[in-house]
């Protein structure tokens, strides 16, 4: 049969379903959330094979954890997933914590509880809205954007820092709450699930989000064991597993909460549970407004108490002290462990090695990111090119944390 | 606590089975650090933990190193450090060996897919090769990176400027399909 175009046009019609089609997702896209690159060769809009590359936002944090004291490490935990940084602040100081075996006070692991929930409510909220917003529901982003606000208004209260918060410190808390901080977050959270519904009411049922997250960027159950994936990912995935209620630190097992557990693992799923992920936060929130309890807010161990600062100006030994564990840092001991906490994007671990002194022999970041990128390249094959920027929103990959 | 009880269970065990020959120790959160006799002998120790119905290891929380230049570990080089994670007891073990500057590991990657990022990070960070790994690449730092950033003797502020991009590929294996031939069965 003779061709229904004319030579040159026909010419073109082979560009477009070469096989041999590369195009670079990325590092620099509105859709790619911070420097993600992904090779891909096409064949007309289909991935047939893609490739990961990734360090673009590599800046040494594991080698500077070995040349900085603990506390000035502190701060580096923030720009690991700047989404939520007060989880690693306390993920940090809790790793810290374990090898010096201290444990804090009951005020300040409550207090860090309502950190950790608070920031996995933001980081919950950036994933929904920006990979709502990617599939081109722009009311969603200005709805659940204006919580974010208000939930970084409340940190703001807390520490002083809205982004970067750097709040804990190593056995305990840099301030104490602020005064009218239970009302606050008993208005935030009677109020917020209002707008988890109106969310739920604008995409849960939505045709056109149905059409585009069901069955789309779907990983098995055996992939997602195989490619040690966690968090909202892994429970998506029908796998039944948070550190929160399996292996529980601070105050998690006084408070009752429930694990969200889906069972298609595709966008619509990990959706569903990042939005019940983040009632259920609210519910623990509120428990810890009720329950927190008066009491010293530092534990009382005088080789990382940081003196009040009236106290400091004012009497001298209290002065050296602090000097001392500002200038050479606190001595930890001989020791290691390998602390995980249930973070927003799953398993974040900090593996703390100590050969005695003020900086740790060995500092490890396990991101969670690191190990669902890596999945990626897979679970992106066969899918189309629309397809992989709403897999790659819903699996919240943050380039923070996955080049560190 | 729940799962206090079966990390307990698991600890005993690791020393009634795997800890002959082997050292075992015990972290500051009490868990269980055993010491693998040689590099050949970790892909066998994890296989056979998968296996074992008392311990049920299935995935595979995080693989790492570090630097052993003070010697405090053993008389090798590099300690590699695997954290094991069983989703159904709950329980963390964790599995080191000393593997010295010219030895290769072994790669675990047919056991665990996710070790495939894990131990290109470890190439790339401290120079440890891995036998049997389907494309050992340097991950974070650039293709034409030299030397081992997290080694001891590796100084912080060391730089290495590159001029221009690298050119452009699809990972190591970039499969080639001849356009024409296609085309024209078509």
């Amino acid at each position: 049969m003779a061709s229904l175009f004319n030579e040159k046009d026909q010419h073109q019609l082979n560009d477009f379903y070469n096989p041999n089609v590369l195009i670079n997702l990325g590092p620099s896209h509105p859709a790619m959330h911070g420097t993600l690159r992904v090779m891909c060769r096409i064949n007309g809009e289909t991935i047939e094979d893609a490739n990961c590359e990734i360090g673009y936002l590599h800046r040494a944090i594991e080698k500077l954890g070995e040349e900085k004291t603990y506390h000035q490490w502190m701060v580096y935990t923030d720009r690991l997933n700047y989404c939520s940084a007060l989880n690693n602040n306390v993920a940090y100081a809790m790793a810290v914590e374990n090898v010096m075996s201290i444990s804090p006070t009951e005020r300040c692991q409550y207090i860090r509880v309502i950190c950790m929930e608070l920031a996995r409510i933001i980081d919950h909220i950036i994933c929904v809205a920006i990979n709502a917003l990617d599939l081109g529901a722009m009311t969603v982003f200005w709805l659940l954007y204006h919580w974010r606000e208000e939930a970084y208004t409340m940190i703001e209260s807390m520490c002083g820092m809205r982004l970067t918060t750097t709040y804990a410190r190593i056995g305990g808390m840099s301030y104490d709450l602020p005064d009218n901080f239970t009302e606050r977050l008993w208005k935030f959270c009677e109020e917020f699930p209002k707008a988890l519904d109106e969310v739920e009411g604008l995409l849960t049922s939505n045709r056109i989000w149905i059409d585009r997250t069901k069955g789309v960027g779907v990983i098995t159950k055996e992939d997602a064991l195989k490619f040690s994936i966690t968090g909202p990912c892994l429970r998506a995935a029908g796998i039944d597993n948070d550190l929160r209620r399996d292996r529980p630190y601070l105050v998690y097992p006084e408070l009752d909460f429930d694990v969200v557990v889906g069972s298609n693992s595709d966008v619509y799923d990990r959706y569903l549970i990042r939005l019940e992920e983040m009632r259920q936060s609210v519910r623990i929130l509120k428990q810890c407004n009720k329950k927190i309890p008066n009491g010293p807010l530092w534990v009382n161990d005088r080789r990382v108490h940081i003196p009040e600062k009236m106290e400091v100006y004012t009497k001298m030994e209290v002065l050296i002290h602090h000097f001392k564990i500002f200038m050479e840092g606190i001595d930890v001991p001989k020791g290691e462990a390998f602390t995980c906490v249930e973070g927003p994007n799953g398993e974040l671990g900090f593996y703390v090695v100590s050969r005695g002194g003020p900086k740790a022999w060995r500092m490890r970041v396990k991101s969670p990111s690191f190990m669902m990128f890596q999945a990626f390249e897979k679970t992106v094959k066969g899918g189309k090119i629309p397809d992989a920027v709403a897999h790659l929103g819903s699996v919240n990959i943050i380039a923070g944390e996955l080049d560190r | 606590m729940k799962f206090h009880e079966s990390q307990a269970k698991v600890t005993t065990r690791l020393t009634e089975k795997y800890s002959k020959e082997r050292k075992l120790e015990f972290d500051k959160l009490n868990e269980p650090v055993l010491w693998a006799k040689n590099c050949d002998d970790v892909k066998l120790l994890i296989k056979q933990m998968t296996l074992d119905d008392q311990i049920k290891v299935d995935y595979l929380s995080d693989l790492t190193a570090y630097d052993n230049q003070d010697g405090e570990d053993g008389d090798k080089r590099f300690v590699l450090v695997y954290q094991l994670y069983s989703l159904e007891l709950h329980t963390r073990i964790r599995i080191k060996c000393l593997v010295d500057l010219n030895e290769t590991a072994q790669s675990i990657t047919d056991l665990f897919l996710g070790a495939n990022w894990l131990e290109r990070e470890v190439f790339d960070m401290y120079g440890i090769k891995f036998a049997g790994h389907p494309n050992l690449r340097r991950i974070l730092m650039d293709e034409r990176f030299s030397g081992h950033p997290l080694r001891k003797e590796y100084p912080i502020k060391q730089r290495e400027p590159f001029s221009d991009n690298i050119k452009f590929h699809l990972g190591a294996n970039p499969e080639q399909v001849d356009t024409h031939s296609t085309s024209e069965e078509k």
